[in-house]
């Protein structure tokens, strides 16, 4: 094989992506499996569903869409903060006051004019989602605490509050959850309902997948491009390295937690203000949008762009499953094959080292760059 | 011949670095055999196959002229193999008890029989002099009493092949002392040792006979009482080393950099661990702050880089208060700062080389503009240091600093700390783990940036360095600075009794 | 005297399977291995066990059908943990990513399997367990209204299960080398421990009590099983973090949050707190912020095992 092409293939971002695909390979396997040990004869047709169920129609693919929407802005999240070396596993608390603050703006600050209505809806969104991503943002920086136990924490904290503030502030008793926001508040279609809809039947989609995408789109300009994505990837890498070298650690933390816990909260707005008629439940159930964000950010490898297209995909695997109860399957099959494929994301790291032996070995030979690693001479240090 | 470990024609291969070739090793009965090699050299990964962690390549073990296959550190023990290894495998939290009954507790109806174990303790440590209490957590005592306790775990196991791997670094010169006589009395019960080292002195205090290896070959076995260090050294090294750093007089300038009382106390205990310090740097001269590791060194530079905030005193660069500034303003204002960790504390590993060389300097307008990054600005200037300081690596400024090696690692700091063109430069350990060619570029750079006329504080636990690259020496002891001695007058003996603390000198 | 009666036996039915779920994880974490699965493990445990009940119910009589149900969820328990520790010890992954996969496939492979066999989610059983009162010792004054009447066994086997896991981790071989490999696995290998092997079995052990924690929280509380136990598992996490690892301040730990939960249930029926008129998401709450501001004041200091979370690699000794 040419030299180039095995450089190519030994490249950080193919082996990214070749990791993440045989995760799905293997995810959408077990998928088929489950289908067919649970009715054999239906399987194919099921699978099928799952596979293309996103493409069959142009209200589905607008679908695809609508799902997509608040899990690529809780996959950034969760991806941004783990650049910074947290694992934020309570998107889900910061989705959630993030939607409450929408909700509540949406029916109650009807004194606000038109576009400005959803606007202020979507800011106080993000401040809600910052607040909850600032708490366990200050307890790490200060405290040291774990942030994961404390995101864990803040998740069910934030989802009683907001059954709280439901239950007293924007209550419709009758159907036990949140009123419905005015119709300014509502994110505007921008004709993408007459695109993407079935005959009569229009789906949800709206603007708000344009918002989640620049929201991509900007974080990965603030990590890639500037300054403090430097010193946030640093952190992340090298904390201790990064405090010798002047950066502030502490600051730095704080900030990346408050713009991860901004993205959920900005992705709960829009889940709620997208004119779908879904309101807020007031049930004991953390919002799964929050952990949905985890594979999305894991497919994408932590990559603002390659997470637009991850929560693309995971959307698309939930309307297939959708598709499937034509067949009379459960959709759940689709939160199964998001679990393995989550579950074998983590192996990550073992398939680039695969990857990368299996392609890399010549090249050593020729550019003798092969690190002596410490680990492998035993310690003589 | 009465050999009773022999291990022979070793090979052992790593990806792309070969750690023993063909090494043959034979250990009497009875004797301590020193196993001496520079950083690298293939000393730990022999041992590491000795006691059953890595499995050769090539070749046999024979205990007693008889082939044995060691799997596992079990089958060591089984073959009354023990180690003490370089870092120490004890249990924090543990007590010393456990820590020695770890892996080979005895039991009845599953409940561990603590008493008999305690017994058995108490009756070898009387036996050889290595007093500890049993029932002391090992975070609560000190590092030789660690070391004691490493050994006990030998014993306990009845081993017969002792392994020391590197057992004096952390030591003062009165506890080497005390490990010296404990080696001889194990041996005069009939223990045999290996004891890995670096150090010339040390092999030619205890050592009976020295097998040397060099980048993962076998130089030789020689009689300790028949070569001389200088001989020895060569066969180490391979060439004539001479150390003896050349460095003209020069008269230091103005003072630079001042320290008064300075004292930081430990978070946990309130004991203050830098007691009253006051120091100053001048102009082109290399001030050297000697002591056994874990004196106060640490938590002194902590306090003089901002890593925290001392607790009593000042700290002056160019005459400016810099006590409660942060790291970052006291690395633009003219502190350069060689960590002792280079891995750990200097670099991210992950981040290629040329973000590596910028990490002081990324905020400069130089390399940014409304809190953009200019690339093209970091790989250009990263390119000229790569020239300017011979830093050798696969892809150049975009390979992975993971992936180079210890000394073109070292060398990365230097040249992005040099190149800063800092007036104090505060250098931890800068040779710690590298090979003579990397340990002498570094003198030479230090030398070069004193007479310059930059002002170095260097922190230094070896005595060699500390005679040849200082022009004034401050020994620390427990914290304090307890003497202040010129190389050129006091001689290693002197300056040991002053870092054990069993002198103290006027401090000018 | 009813009421602290009443709260007490209310109390018992939260603290128990947090205490059990926690010691369970006390023994994963112990050896090395964090574990956030312990939710899903609990959901699938609780499923099966709740499944076997529903099939065998009227077969046999109610005490030993619970006892093969505990024994079905300490099991299955065992299987998908042994995934977690696959994972988490063979293949060096990061262990959060692979606890949020079990957690978020327990739930849906609970609803899925018993729509597939049952067309609905919920799986319905009858409660035949409860002991209204222990012959003898439920008569005895005070102890008796506390703790031998309106009882399960599981509550009797969630006090046997602490008191083995403290002499198990304290008192026996397998307890300190378990604690070695959770604290400096260099030196638990150095020492010819398998380290591998011990963190086998300490997740195994975590499964085995997750998965019968699962199934004695729905009984007592609930007459079906609807994929879900409620945050319970995070809930005995924050326990074990609450009480330091340690199997004694475990115990006081579920009992604090199994009272808040008890409170949050039943305050409009305590005169002194339902004057108070505080929503009961309030007490709902208050054991997350408690464990919160423990973890602040701690975290510096913490009793957590060193190496817990890292995977060992034979290579860096």
């Amino acid at each position: 094989m040419n030299i180039s092409i095995k450089r190519f293939l030994s490249s950080e971002g193919v082996a990214n992506f070749a990791s993440s695909l045989m995760a799905i390979i293997i995810g959408l396997l077990v998928g088929l499996l489950i289908l067919l040990v649970s009715n054999p004869r239906q399987a194919l047709n099921g699978f099928g569903a799952i596979l293309f169920g996103g493409f069959t129609d142009m209200k589905n693919l607008g679908q695809v869409f609508y799902f997509a929407t608040p899990i690529i802005l809780t996959g950034l999240s969760v991806g941004f903060a783990n650049k910074a070396g947290q694992f934020n596993i309570g998107a889900s608390g910061q989705f959630i006051v993030g939607a409450f603050a929408a909700v509540y703006v949406g029916v109650k600050w009807t004194f606000l004019p038109g576009a400005l209505h959803w606007g202020v809806a979507l800011i106080m969104a993000m401040l809600a989602g910052a607040l909850w991503g600032l708490i366990p943002g200050i307890l790490k920086a200060f405290y040291n605490v774990n942030v994961v136990i404390s995101c864990i924490m803040m998740n069910y904290i934030g989802m009683y509050l907001v059954n709280v503030l439901v239950t007293n502030t924007v209550f419709d008793s009758l159907k036990n959850q949140s009123q419905r926001v005015a119709s300014t508040a509502v994110i505007p279609k921008m004709g993408l309902d007459n695109i993407f809809r079935a005959g009569n039947s229009p789906s949800s989609v709206n603007a708000g997948i344009f918002i989640a995408i620049i929201a991509g789109i900007i974080i990965y300009i603030i990590v890639e491009k500037t300054q403090f994505g430097f010193e946030l990837k640093a952190c992340g890498l090298n904390p201790d390295a990064s405090k010798y070298a002047g950066i502030n650690s502490h600051r730095t933390i704080i900030i990346s937690m408050m713009i991860a816990g901004a993205l959920s909260g900005l992705g709960g707005a829009l889940l709620y203000l997208a004119g779908s008629g879904k309101s807020i439940e007031v049930l004991d159930v953390l919002a799964p949008e929050g952990f949905n964000g985890i594979p999305v950010a894991l497919l994408g490898q932590g990559n603002p762009i390659g997470i637009i297209f991850a929560g693309i995909f995971v959307a698309y695997l939930t309307v297939g499953g959708f598709n499937m109860q034509l067949f009379n399957f459960v959709p759940q099959v689709t939160e199964i094959i998001i679990a393995v494929i989550i579950y074998f994301s983590a192996f990550a790291l073992l398939f680039k080292d695969f990857i990368r032996s299996h392609y890399a070995k010549d090249e050593d030979k020729l550019t003798k760059t092969r690190p002596v690693s410490q680990g492998s001479l035993g310690g003589d240090k | 011949m009465d050999y009773i470990i022999e291990m022979c024609n070793i090979t052992k291969k790593f990806p792309g670095v070969i750690a023993n070739d063909d090494v043959t090793l034979r250990l009497k009965k009875g004797e301590i055999h020193a196993l001496l090699g520079e950083n690298g050299a293939g000393k730990s990964t022999l041992m590491s196959i000795l006691f059953g962690m890595y499995q050769p390549d090539q070749g046999v073990i024979k205990k007693n002229g008889e082939v044995v296959k060691i799997n596992d550190p079990n089958d060591a023990n089984r073959l009354g193999i023990g180690m003490v290894h370089q870092h120490f495998k004890l249990v924090q939290n543990f007590t010393v008890l456990e820590n020695i009954i770890l892996g080979v507790e005895t039991t009845k109806h599953g409940m561990l029989k603590m008493d008999e174990a305690r017994a058995r303790v108490l009756e070898l440590s009387e036996r050889y002099g290595l007093r500890v209490d049993p029932d002391a957590l090992i975070e609560d005592i000190t590092v030789s009493m660690q070391q004691r306790v490493e050994i006990l775990k030998m014993l306990y196991r009845s081993n017969e092949i002792l392994i020391f791997d590197e057992p004096t670094a952390v030591l003062t010169p009165q506890e080497i002392e005390e490990l010296m006589k404990i080696m001889k009395g194990l041996v005069s019960e009939g223990k045999s040792i290996l004891f890995i080292t670096h150090k010339l002195n040390e092999i030619k205090a205890v050592a009976d006979r020295c097998t040397v290896l060099r980048k993962g070959k076998c130089i030789g076995t020689v009689d300790v009482a028949s070569v001389s260090k200088e001989e020895l050294s060569e066969m180490m090294v391979g060439r004539k080393v001479d150390l003896i750093v050349e460095k003209e007089n020069k008269e230091p300038g103005k003072v630079i950099f001042e320290v008064e009382n300075l004292t930081v106390k430990d978070r946990a205990t309130g004991k203050n661990v830098v007691n009253n310090v006051s120091l100053n740097v001048r102009a082109g001269e290399i001030v050297c702050i000697a002591g056994v590791d874990g004196n106060g060194q640490s938590e002194l530079v902590y306090a003089l880089t901002g890593l925290i905030t001392p607790d009593d005193g000042k700290i002056r660069l160019n005459g400016n208060d810099i006590t409660k500034a942060s790291i970052r303003q006291r690395n633009i204002g003219g502190i350069g700062h060689i960590p002792e960790d280079r891995q750990r504390y200097g670099l991210v590993l992950d981040y290629n080389l040329a973000y590596n060389l910028v990490l002081q300097s990324y905020f400069t307008p130089r390399f940014q503009k409304h809190g953009f990054l200019k690339y093209s600005e970091i790989y250009k200037y990263a390119d000229e240091l790569i020239d300017k300081f011979d830093i050798r690596s696969g892809q150049g400024a975009r390979t992975i600093t993971r992936s180079m090696s210890g000394g073109n690692q070292q060398k990365a700091i230097i040249a992005r700390e040099i190149d800063r063109d800092p007036d104090l430069l505060i250098a931890v350990q800068p040779t710690r783990g590298l090979d003579v060619g990397a340990i002498e570029y570094i003198y030479k750079k230090l030398i070069a940036e004193r007479n310059k006329g930059r002002g170095i504080l260097l922190v230094s636990l070896e005595l060699d360095e500390v005679m040849n690259v200082s022009d004034r020496i401050l020994v620390i002891y427990e914290g304090e600075i307890v003497a202040e001695l010129d190389p050129k007058t006091t001689t290693v003996q002197e300056l040991g009794l002053y870092m054990a603390g069993s002198k103290r000198g006027i401090v000018a | 005297m009813d009421t602290i009666y009443f709260l007490v036996q209310q109390m018992m039915y939260f603290s128990i399977p947090l205490l059990v779920v926690a010691l369970g994880g006390m023994f994963s974490e112990r050896s090395g291995v964090t574990n956030i699965a312990l939710e899903g493990i609990m959901i699938i445990g609780a499923f099966t066990g709740i499944l076997f009940i529903n099939m065998f119910q009227g077969m046999l009589p109610g005490q030993p059908i619970l006892i093969l149900a505990i024994i079905i969820a300490a099991a299955t328990g065992i299987i998908v943990s042994l995934t977690h520790a696959f994972a988490s010890i063979n293949m060096k992954a990061d262990q959060v990513i692979s606890g949020t996969a079990i957690n978020m496939f327990a739930p849906a492979f609970a609803i899925y399997v018993a729509r597939m066999i049952r067309t609905v989610q919920q799986i319905p059983f009858v409660n035949q367990f409860r002991i209204e009162k222990v012959p003898v010792l439920g008569d005895i004054p005070l102890l008796g209204g506390l703790f031998f009447r309106n009882a399960y066994i599981t509550t009797y086997l969630g006090f046997a299960i602490l008191i083995i896991s403290w002499v198990v981790l304290y008192k026996t071989r397998f307890g300190l080398r378990l604690r070695a490999c959770g604290e400096h696995p260099q030196a638990a290998d150095s020492v010819g421990i398998n380290v591998y092997k011990m963190r086998y079995i300490g997740v195994a052990i975590s499964g085995a009590l997750a998965g019968i924690g699962g199934l004695i929280f729905v009984i007592p509380t609930s007459t079906n099983f609807n994929a879900t136990v409620a945050g319970y598992g995070f809930l005995a996490l924050a326990v074990l973090i609450f009480g330091q690892w340690n199997p004694f301040k475990i115990l006081l730990a579920a009992f604090f949050f199994g009272l808040m939960k008890t409170i949050a249930s039943a305050y409009s029926g305590i005169p002194v707190l339902s004057a108070l008129d505080i929503p009961n998401e309030v007490y709902k709450m208050i054991p997350y912020i408690a464990t919160l501001i423990v973890l602040a004041f701690t975290s510096k200091n913490s009793q957590a095992p060193k190496a817990e979370g890292i995977p060992y690699d034979k290579g860096s000794r």
